[in-house]
């Protein structure tokens, strides 16, 4: 009990955390936003009253604590640009967010421990070494590299012309895998060479263990040996990187593909926020960021429970 | 005179380290009488582990190279052994256990799962004769609750225990031979005596001629037949354990039984 | 812990090492041409005919304003290096510090900060991270460093503390603290060292990172503003690209990739020879 209580506790420091930094930078020191919302010719009443409707005039942990209680009942008001709810452009972006990221963050990682485990079966043999050379060539290459090169020798006439270059006009399962293929390729691409580094080295390492060696001596063959001893051990490490690598890839990830295949997501949404310092849409993204991060500890937690029977329970 | 069990030929191991091989085992032959105990002595580092991995065919196959005239298990050349063939071989005929016993056991399975693996393996018995089997096997270890030892993982049982475990699982299909390398170095000074006892004991009861690796002395005195004395590599003196105390031949063995005598006062 | 003979020697043995360090080095010395004001100077400089294609007079060819490409890759060089070595510097000088602090405090208040700040900073998306601390600083050049210095520090942090937790642990440290030795004296003189290995790795790691960041943050227009980068080329060619003009493309890839690939092969070759169990050799 005290733990789930400890955890609960960290939880809410993490999400108080982010969401003070958060409001510290881009709202506290951020661009006064009065004139974005009435123009350059207001009287000074209409400015007073912009400036009390933004709250401007009151202090700074006073907007803190209305910015922490919009987040929680989830009042997040309307988009700045476009006027429509936050909650609204949440529903509609999130889902298209998912359906593209998540191919290709699990083939990435599906495809990253397949070739670890390759070189780390033939370790110190050309099979290891080929795998290795090309993860290293894969990590040398820019993710924007990648997708602009996708983009050319799939979508357009110079290349093989297949795809769709940009837009997501998703109405059935063929067209989704035609809006999604080239973004979801440039993704395994970009995450396969430093998956298959971090596999390696965790299957080189069980590999190396004793109790492998106490399986060979009592004659077990080679492919029980890799699904029966090598990955169940590794379930821990696997899921702890999956499960930590989501913010990085999916969200950050995320921001990019959209932005470059103009693809209506919660990543493009956020750029765009960004450029035009909206700030509805800021804050909510922090906050559901911080929220899903602290979601993904606890799953992350409970998983270990049952993958690993060392984990007291 | 006993029949051999294991006959060992010019036995020699080569580590690679970065583009040179450094020779760890060189042309080492020995013969191991059935139901004997021959103990192989010598400092850490001088090659005794690698000469039982040899033997195992467990050598690590990138770093590792061996050679070896003959390798004689019974009317079988393990040097000559493919490996489809070698892995029979492994936990049926030939059996070992090792230094370590806390890391030994897979941490994610339950000690019944591993410890019937090689009655359900070699002796092709079903999950419920196998459990009995193993249950039958750490009673003869003295464990006076063996269900409830099989239903536990490695990690809730002691270091005696689960060198235990291992030992059953070792002599599960009454090998012809019995590798035991510092079986109880790893363990308390108590703990170490019972668990070098059911050792033997079982060995005995079973046939089984033990080569049994250790750096202790005091060891040898009490447990082995006869003794092999091993210096960088190389078997520097061969003899019965009362004939190597009393009279040691070889400059290197003197000075190992006079560090021990010097230790116990 | 291996010594820096063994180290060194390791290294030269290592053929992708070797080569890593030269192609390292040679973009060292382009970047310290243009630092001297020698090389890449006419980057700005929009004095050629609209696409020009490579030749006597622009090398590479030129952009869609007649800049000179190989000048302007040129200087990129500068600007990676710049961008690069400073992140990597601090950011591996505070995952040090907050490692250490960290370890050796472990499970006190201190490590619990430290450990809710890596927390907090790991969870903030990066980009918006960047935006936000763009505008608190109003536009001055250094948000992009600042944003990335703040979340890059996480992982060599992590690994310091792990390393600090292990060496706290043993006999030359209790000796130290036996002694009397001050905590700050232990940590600096005789813990730390002992984690160069780690900080050097990860700093090269980190380097790599850094250009890779800038980028992607050029490109979204959060990163360099005045001067030229790989990144902001990239940006540009992606108009010209579907033209069919890939001379600008070609230029910043080609060379973003060969500084990286010679980043990444030192670094692996750094920690095969370090730590030799998990190499593939």
């Amino acid at each position: 009990m005290r733990s789930v209580a400890s955890k609960l506790l960290n939880g809410v420091l993490l999400v108080l955390g982010v969401t003070f930094i958060s409001f510290l930078l881009m709202v506290w020191f951020g661009p006064d936003q009065t004139y974005t919302l009435i123009g350059k010719n207001a009287s000074p009443e209409q400015i007073e009253d912009v400036r009390r409707q933004l709250g401007y005039d009151q202090p700074f942990w006073q907007r803190y604590g209305e910015y922490l209680r919009e987040l929680a009942t989830l009042d997040l008001g309307a988009s700045n640009a476009s006027g429509e709810s936050v909650r609204a452009l949440l529903a509609r972006t999130v889902p298209v967010s998912l359906l593209l990221m998540i191919p290709g963050f699990l083939l990435g990682n599906l495809l990253g421990i397949a070739l670890g485990l390759t070189a780390a079966r033939h370790r110190g043999r050309w099979g290891d070494r080929v795998v290795t050379v090309l993860s290293v060539t894969a990590m040398s290459i820019s993710f924007l590299v990648v997708i602009i090169a996708f983009q050319v020798l799939l979508s357009t006439p110079y290349g093989l012309d297949l795809f769709p270059v940009r837009g997501w006009q998703v109405d059935g399962f063929v067209s989704y895998l035609q809006y999604v293929t080239v973004p979801t390729l440039a993704l395994v691409f970009v995450t396969v060479g430093y998956n298959t580094r971090f596999y390696r080295a965790l299957f080189v390492e069980e590999y190396g263990k004793d109790h492998i060696r106490t399986a060979r001596a009592f004659g077990a063959p080679e492919r029980l040996i890799l699904w029966k001893h090598v990955l169940k051990n590794s379930m821990v490490p696997i899921v702890t990187r999956i499960m930590f690598s989501i913010p990085l890839v999916v969200i950050s990830g995320s921001l990019l593909l959209e932005s470059y295949f103009g693809i209506p997501g919660i990543g493009q949404a956020t750029f765009e926020a960004i450029t035009s310092g909206d700030q509805p849409v800021l804050k909510a993204v922090v906050g559901l960021t911080a929220v899903a991060f602290v979601l993904i500890q606890t799953a992350t937690e409970l998983l270990y429970r049952l993958l690993d029977p060392r984990v007291a329970r | 005179m006993s029949a051999t069990v294991l006959s060992v030929r010019k036995l020699s191991v080569f580590l690679r380290d970065g583009r040179a091989e450094q020779t760890v085992v060189d042309g080492v032959s020995f013969d191991l009488a059935a139901g004997e105990v021959l103990a192989l002595v010598g400092e850490s580092g001088c090659g005794k582990s690698k000469t039982a991995e040899a033997i195992m065919g467990l050598l690590p196959s990138g770093l590792a190279r061996l050679e070896a005239d003959e390798i004689r298990l019974g009317d079988v050349n393990l040097a000559r052994l493919g490996a489809e063939a070698m892995r029979r071989v492994r936990g049926r005929d030939l059996s070992m256990v090792f230094q370590e016993p806390m890391t030994a056991l897979d941490p994610v399975f339950r000690v019944g799962n591993q410890l019937t693996t090689p009655f359900r393996r070699h002796r092709g018995q079903s999950r419920r004769e196998a459990s009995n089997s193993a249950e039958a096997m750490l009673r003869r270890l003295g464990m006076p609750d063996p269900d409830r030892v099989m239903r536990r993982y490695p990690h809730e049982l002691s270091g005696g225990m689960r060198q235990r475990v291992l030992l059953a699982m070792a002599m599960a299909c009454r090998p012809q031979v019995l590798i035991a390398d510092e079986p109880t170095t790893a363990l308390d000074v108590t703990t170490q005596a019972q668990v070098l006892e059911d050792l033997v004991r079982l060995g005995q009861e079973a046939g089984t001629a033990v080569l049994l690796i250790t750096h202790d002395l005091g060891v040898v005195a009490h447990y082995a037949d006869r003794a092999l004395v091993m210096q960088r590599g190389r078997i520097v003196e061969e003899a019965g354990v009362g004939d190597l105390f009393r009279a040691p031949t070889h400059d290197y063995s003197r000075a190992l039984i006079a560090a021990a005598r010097g230790l116990s006062g | 812990m291996n010594g820096r003979v063994e180290t060194w020697s390791r290294l030269k043995g290592d053929p992708a090492g070797v080569a890593g360090l030269l192609i390292v080095g040679v973009f060292l010395l382009l970047a310290a041409g243009v630092w001297a004001g020698v090389l890449g100077q006419g980057w700005a400089d929009a004095s050629g005919g609209r696409w020009e294609s490579p030749g006597a007079e622009h090398w590479f060819g030129t952009n869609v304003l007649g800049q000179d490409i190989f000048e302007r890759s040129v200087y990129s060089v500068r600007t990676a290096f710049e961008i690069g070595l400073v992140v990597a510097v601090l950011s591996t000088l505070l995952g040090a510090a907050l490692g250490a602090l960290s370890g050796w405090y472990a499970r006190t208040w201190v490590d619990g900060t430290v450990m809710w700040l890596k927390g907090v900073l790991d969870a903030i998306p990066f980009y918006l991270f960047v935006a936000a601390v763009a505008y608190a600083l109003q536009g001055r050049p250094w948000a992009m460093h600042l944003a990335m210095v703040a979340t890059f520090w996480t992982t060599t942090g992590r690994l310091v503390r792990a390393e600090v937790l292990k060496l706290r642990g043993q006999d030359f440290v209790r000796a130290a603290r036996t002694v009397g030795l001050s905590d700050a004296r232990i940590l600096l003189r005789h813990v730390l060292p002992n984690t160069s290995h780690i900080l050097l790795v990860q700093g090269t790691l980190a380097l790599v990172a850094a250009i890779k960041t800038e980028v992607i943050l050029s490109f979204l227009g959060l990163g360099v503003q005045d001067g030229v980068s790989w990144g902001l080329m990239l940006a540009e060619s992606t108009q010209e690209v579907p033209a069919g003009h890939f001379a600008n493309f070609a230029a910043a890839s080609g060379m973003l990739f060969a500084l990286l690939m010679g980043f990444n092969l030192l670094a692996d070759a750094l920690q095969d020879a370090m730590d030799p169990r998990q190499a593939s050799l």
